[in-house]
């Protein structure tokens, strides 16, 4: 175990990664390159850093600030109104710290249950903001499909973001 | 006592709440509250959109810029590959076209003489859109988001961008401006959920309402006024409307001129209407923006001294007016305009016999002219 946390990339390494990801999932989008960087199929790569720093009990400033700074930009890139990717996107953090303690086995199902239920509760969040932002004609189905296809890629990059021992978790075993 | 103490802290009194969490709290309240106020898109805070679309829009040129170039080179790198293949389809293709060209000259021809014959006003196809006056503008954002579906062009106020412009691309109708910058303006596409377009189909001209639905193609409702009008005066209408016919803007609401070409009508399964967008045939990079002054409504342009019905200047009451005969009472006050004969069969040929000019039914008595110069002839 110790040889293999050895040969572990540096946590920060991963974290600056997974930070990589998530910018690039708010950017790409926006860029006129062609309907594969659209979203969907693009996944939400914020909500994989939103649920990831708050199992790994990121108790600080940074995470909740970093996810509001992305959310705004998401929210200028498409058009506004501000503050509702933003809020989606915190509201998953604070999910993303509840499920963390109730699915806090260091098992890959344990994980995962926890990010679908991060997945599942920010749809109903952008269900009702979307509606109060954008108006009663907008479909929340592009974002479900978007978060859906964040849930069903999670555990490839589950590392960049968490790692599977509990110890760091807010509910974990110290 | 000690006992007391303790469930006060087993209750939840003595943990402290991580300042993530306390700071994640705060953050979602303000971001709805955000929401609530409509940030960024209310006239008052909209500046600030404006200016966080102009750097980004400048931001997105620069990120773009290699891919572009990057595709511009690869196409003529392997252009070049079959460029003798390439040649010929064209010249096959151009004189196709040419064929084609004589047909249309030809049919053009017909309608020029059937319009002169039936009389009908001038064509009102794009009526109110300046097209010497477009502005050409590159597209450098694409919302892409899985809410809205706006883009991004790199010509704003400075050039003469307004809100309410239309945006077109070679293909057919992108969309309305509905913000403009100093560098930038943000079109709302046609299949964005907010984009509502009265649009016909071109030969059946069956009435409907265009209803984006983002990730798929926009709906075409065919009983846009069903609560107006419960009776369905439209079905019968709505039935002649043909798989593959052009759909084109029908200029209702004045927001669009008429006579653009929004995609092709297409029957689902469920017996529901789509259109796929001319538009998105290629992908959207250089756009028209073309400005849009709608047609004023008859009220804005009439003449206050004329008195309906007979006033009016539709083609239906001029014609009831000239075919009336005048009141045998006394005259009524001048119109600004005197009216011309219409120059029919039956009406001709006694002018014809004597051209003596004759007073004008409905109008006051001209005062006395001068006599002419020479008698009839």
């Amino acid at each position: 175990m110790s040889t293999f946390s050895s040969r572990a990339p540096n946590r920060s390494v991963l974290r600056a990664w997974g930070l990589a990801l998530a910018v690039l999932s708010v950017i790409l989008p926006a860029l006129p390159l062609g309907p594969l960087f659209a979203q969907p199929p693009l996944p939400l790569a914020v909500l994989w850093a939103a649920y990831g720093w708050a199992a790994e009990d990121e108790s600080g400033w940074r995470a909740p600030l970093t996810l509001a700074v992305l959310g705004l930009v998401h929210d200028q890139l498409a058009g506004g109104p501000y503050g509702l990717f933003a809020a989606i996107y915190l509201s998953a953090y604070l999910v993303g710290r509840i499920l963390a303690v109730l699915m806090s086995a260091p098992n890959l199902v344990s994980l995962w249950g926890g990010f679908i239920g991060t997945a599942i509760v920010s749809i109903g969040v952008a269900y009702v903001l979307a509606r109060v932002g954008l108006g009663r004609n907008v479909s929340v189905l592009p974002y479900a499909e978007a978060a859906i296809i964040t849930a069903i890629i999670f555990p490839i990059v589950r590392p960049l973001y968490m790692s599977a021992s509990p110890s760091l978790r807010p509910g974990g075993r110290r | 006592m000690a006992r007391r103490r303790s469930s006060v802290r087993r209750a939840g009194g003595g943990r402290k709440v991580p300042a993530g969490v306390l700071l994640g709290v705060i953050l979602v309240i303000g971001a709805v509250a955000l929401i609530g106020t409509q940030a960024g898109r209310t006239p008052q805070t909209e500046i600030v959109m404006q200016t966080g679309d102009e750097g980004a829009a400048t931001a997105g040129r620069v990120a773009t810029g290699p891919a572009r170039a990057g595709e511009g080179f690869f196409d003529r790198l392997f252009g070049g590959w079959n460029s003798a293949a390439r040649i010929e389809e064209l010249e096959a293709e151009n004189r196709e076209l040419q064929a084609w060209r004589d047909l249309a000259e030809r049919l053009a021809e017909r309608n020029r003489r059937y319009e002169a014959l039936l009389r009908m006003p001038a064509d009102t196809f794009g009526e109110g859109a300046d097209i010497d006056n477009s502005i050409a503008a590159q597209l450098v954002l694409d919302s892409g988001g899985p809410f809205m579906r706006t883009l991004v062009a790199n010509a704003g106020d400075l050039h003469g961008v307004k809100v309410g412009y239309i945006a077109v691309n070679e293909n057919g109708l992108v969309g309305r401006v509905v913000s403009v910058g100093q560098h930038s303006s943000r079109v709302l596409m046609l299949d964005d959920y907010n984009s509502r377009i009265p649009v016909m189909g071109e030969s059946s001209r069956v009435r409907a309402v265009l209803a984006g639905q983002a990730t798929r193609r926009p709906e075409l409702s065919l009983y846009p006024y069903q609560l107006q009008a419960p009776r369905m005066d439209f079905i019968v209408g709505a039935q002649s409307l043909r798989e593959g016919e052009r759909v084109i803007t029908s200029g209702d609401g004045g927001l669009y001129p008429r006579g653009i070409s929004v995609g092709v009508a297409q029957r689902q399964g469920d017996g529901s209407w789509r259109v796929s967008l001319a538009a998105s045939q290629q992908p959207i990079d250089f756009v028209r923006i073309i400005p849009f002054i709608p047609v004023d409504p008859p009220e804005a342009t009439a003449d206050p001294s004329a008195t309906p019905p007979l006033g009016s200047s539709s083609s239906v009451a001029v014609i009831g007016r000239e075919t009336m005969t005048a009141p045998p009472t006394a005259p009524s006050p001048a119109p600004a305009q005197q009216q011309r004969p219409r120059q029919t069969a039956q009406n001709q040929a006694p002018a014809q016999q004597n051209q003596t000019p004759q007073p004008q039914p409905q109008q006051e008595a001209p005062p006395p002219a001068e006599p002419p110069a020479t008698p009839p002839q």
